[in-house]
């Protein structure tokens, strides 16, 4: 894909107002422990740090004014085209000028090439292809969410932007003279095709400085994309059509992983918006007990047994303050709390309000219990056994499912209205008590309770098939008593609840209700008019129910569809536009590409891990 | 006779503090399970795991309260309040250097705040004063070995 830019002519063609790129303009790299977002005007528009759950350095994409970014682009009007370097991480971009043309390597490189390491690095190799290529740069930093303006030094020849325990090396080597402004760093330059400059970035937290020089930082680039290739090629993902799709939703999925903990982050962004100058803005930089089950699936079909025996051992351990409940959230080093606050910052072409923390923490949603069983389940079947003490745990858990299963809840879309009884919720929980069930008679959960859980199991069965089918839609619905359709039941087809005849009515129902096209609609708002674009992953839980059920050539069909949506280099937001295609919400989504690896391994093996 | 005093004591004080951190762990004040920690440095079994980590733990109980009869030796004086005081900063070093830093530096499964997407973690770095574990982890700790050291003293003074 190419676009146009002409750097002196302001916002471009199809942004979203005020300066904003494009969501889909933007491409992610990371290290395991943060992630930037680059856009196709080789901007970084997002970088937290340390953490991707820590204030960004760069967060222009939430506030143009008081939040920083790092420039690099010719300072002609140029087409623009970029990609993934094959199986990594690193996003080149390359420019094309009337005088050249330039390509752009970014990473964020990994503990790699022994020596001093500095905490984290972006790195910025510019490589000049041909003609001669007029460049600018500019690290603007800001810290505490725009609050703070850096202290700009010069140490030992090295500018430095500090505030408070953080710190960070501008390194430019080959870029131009370096100017130091009273808040940033900038510099220009002129690249011929076949020389190389390089910028980088050394980040210190709660620590000295380390400036690296030029060659270890090339090294560690060049050491980054060779070890994202080998994580690629150790992984068990075959050739097939979807190949690419799968392969790049596993690197995202590595990079949402937080590597200090093995927690699984749903996205590594807060407050992108899911309707563009809307108050639905929230921070997703948390895990999930929901993916919990999608992130598993996902982590086995792609041969990541380690990654996914640590996720096993990071929610078990991160669930133990709050046994036999669950929160519906955790924070990626374990926490319990994630209090909600507001910044005092635009929002995203003017969404707002601007969150951190994420009030869902509250809720009482009770599929998640659904979520952990599955996980546990799939990781027993894969290894044969499941350890003890986590075993004892999820008996107390099923336990609790038996007593709390009846209570109304806030669901899978965390409304945060009245609890009601939704039925995915009711699904989950029968999907819990199923595993439970079958977990004791593989041997790897006390079976003390196995009648109860199975008489708990027949009780939620009935209340659903009395309460939340409709005659008249010829659907589960959305709710008990209720007629409204939603999409989040079709996980319980996916994980294996329902008659075959009445499942595949609701996937039929659910098409003609809320698909248009390859998009699908989370629900109906009650007026009947949907604001909000339509929910990506829906159409991946489409698809695999569609495989799941035996109808393999109109799964394939819809999912060749849904592959056409992504953005010029693989990646998915939370929700797409369903007039302009715009992405809406935070980005990239994990469970979105998690869905995705699941709906492929679905379609490739319709004896499905997992399928009930 | 002390060091026999002493060993006694660090049996004793090392068995009263990982008890206090079960029954913190049981009251969900926090997460933090030493003998865990220890154990998975060595095997990943967690049964396995946790009873070598009490063996190694104990190890390391034994092994201070020599350091805590050291101490008395040096000033002295020996007594169950000299060592509550010697606990108060054996908890604090344990909290913000010893869990906090060095275990994660030594421990093969545990990640530490630079581990990158190269590596695979199972168990998450305590942070600082271990509060990844659980805001109540400096408190329960602190005061678990508080209790050990006075019980070392104790034990130590009352064998002088």
């Amino acid at each position: 894909l190419r676009s146009s830019v002409d750097p002196a002519s302001g916002p471009r063609v199809g942004a979203a107002g005020g300066g904003y790129p494009p969501i889909r303009d933007l491409a992610a790299v990371g290290d395991g422990r943060t992630v930037a977002l680059v856009s196709n005007t080789g901007t970084v528009e997002w970088l937290p740090l340390p953490y991707v759950d820590s204030a960004p350095v760069f967060g222009a994409l939430l506030d143009r004014n008081r939040s920083g970014s790092f420039t690099l682009a010719p300072t002609d009007p140029y087409e623009v085209s970029r990609r993934y370097v094959p199986d990594t991480n690193v996003l080149e971009t390359t420019f094309r000028t009337a005088g050249g043309s330039v390509r752009v390597s970014d990473a964020m490189t990994l503990s790699l090439g022994g020596g001093l390491l500095p905490f984290a690095e972006l790195a910025r190799r510019i490589e000049g292809l041909s003609g001669d290529v007029a460049m600018r740069w500019r690290v603007e930093p800001r810290f505490g969410y725009g609050s703070r303006a850096p202290r700009i030094t010069g140490r030992a020849g090295v500018p430095v932007a500090a505030s408070g325990s953080d710190a960070i090396a501008v390194n430019a080597w080959g870029a131009g003279e370096t100017q130091l402004g009273p808040d940033h760093v900038e510099g220009t330059f002129t690249v011929a095709g076949g020389a190389r400059a390089m910028l980088s970035l050394a980040i210190a937290h709660q620590e000295p400085l380390v400036i690296p020089s030029r060659a270890e930082t090339e090294r560690r680039l060049d050491l980054t994309a060779a070890s994202w290739r080998r994580w690629v090629a150790d992984r068990a993902i075959s050739q097939s059509p979807y190949r690419d799709a799968m392969v790049r939703s596993a690197l995202v999925l590595k990079l949402l992983i937080h590597a200090p903990t093995g927690a699984l982050a749903a996205a590594p962004t807060t407050s992108l918006p899911e309707e563009i100058g809307g108050e639905q803005n929230w921070d997703y930089r948390f895990s999930w007990v929901r993916d919990s089950a999608f992130a598993m699936n996902a982590l086995l079909e792609i041969g990541c047994q380690s990654e996914a025996e640590a996720f096993l051992w990071w929610l078990m351990h991160a669930s133990q303050l709050t046994h036999p409940r669950l929160q519906v959230l955790y924070r990626l080093d374990g926490g319990l709390d994630a209090p909600e606050r507001t910044l005092p910052l635009d929002g995203y072409a003017g969404s707002r309000p601007v969150r951190t923390g994420n009030a869902a923490v509250e809720q009482l949603q009770m599929d998640v219990y659904g979520d952990v069983f599955q996980t546990a389940w799939l990781f027993a079947n894969e290894r044969g056994r499941l350890d003890p003490e986590f075993g004892e745990r999820l008996a107390e858990m099923a336990d609790l499912v038996c007593d709390e299963w009846s209570r109304p809840d806030s669901g899978i879309w965390e409304v945060r209205d009245e609890p009601r009884h939704f039925t995915q919720s009711k699904m989950m929980c029968w999907v819990a008590l199923d595993r439970a069930r079958r977990l004791a008679q593989g041997g790897h959960l006390p079976s003390r309770n196995a009648a109860r859980w199975l008489e708990a199991t027949t009780a939620i069965g009935s209340f659903i098939e009395s309460r939340c089918w409709s005659e008249r839609r010829r659907s589960y619905t959305r709710s008990a008593d209720a007629d409204a359709l939603d999409a989040a039941v079709l996980l319980g087809v996916v994980f294996g609840y329902g008659e075959p005849m009445r499942a595949r009515a609701t996937i039929d129902a659910i098409r003609d209700d809320l698909a248009q096209g390859p998009l699908v609609m989370r629900y109906r708002a009650p007026d009947g008019v949907t604001r909000e674009g339509a929910f990506v992953s829906c159409s991946f839980w489409l698809t695999e129910a569609l495989a799941r059920i035996g109808r393999r050539d109109d799964a394939a069909r819809l999912f060749e569809q849904v592959m056409g949506l992504a953005n010029d280099v693989g990646l998915y937001s939370e929700e797409i536009d369903r007039a302009s295609s715009a992405f809406l919400g935070n980005f990239p989504q994990g469970l979105t590409h998690l869905s995705l690896i699941s709906a492929a391994a679905a379609i490739l093996r319709p004896d499905g891990r997992g399928e009930a | 006779v002390s060091i026999w005093a002493a060993l006694a004591g660090g049996f004793v004080g090392t068995l009263v503090l990982t008890t206090t951190l079960r029954a913190a762990s049981e009251l969900r004040l926090t997460r933090i399970d030493l003998p865990f920690l220890l154990g998975t440095a060595f095997v990943t079994d967690r049964k396995r795991a946790k009873l070598l980590g009490y063996f190694i733990h104990f190890f390391f109980g034994f092994s201070f309260a020599i350091g805590y009869l050291l101490i008395f030796d040096a000033i002295g004086r020996a007594g169950w309040l000299l060592g509550a005081l010697l606990g108060l900063l054996h908890g604090a070093f344990a909290g913000s250097v010893l869990v906090n830093v060095m275990l994660p530096l030594v421990h093969p499964r545990m990640g530490d705040p630079t581990t990158s997407a190269d590596r695979e973690a199972l168990l998450e770095p305590p942070g600082f004063l271990m509060l990844s574990y659980g805001r109540g982890t400096p408190l329960v700790t602190l005061a678990a070995h508080v209790a050990y050291g006075a019980i070392v003293g104790g034990f130590i003074a009352i064998a002088r």
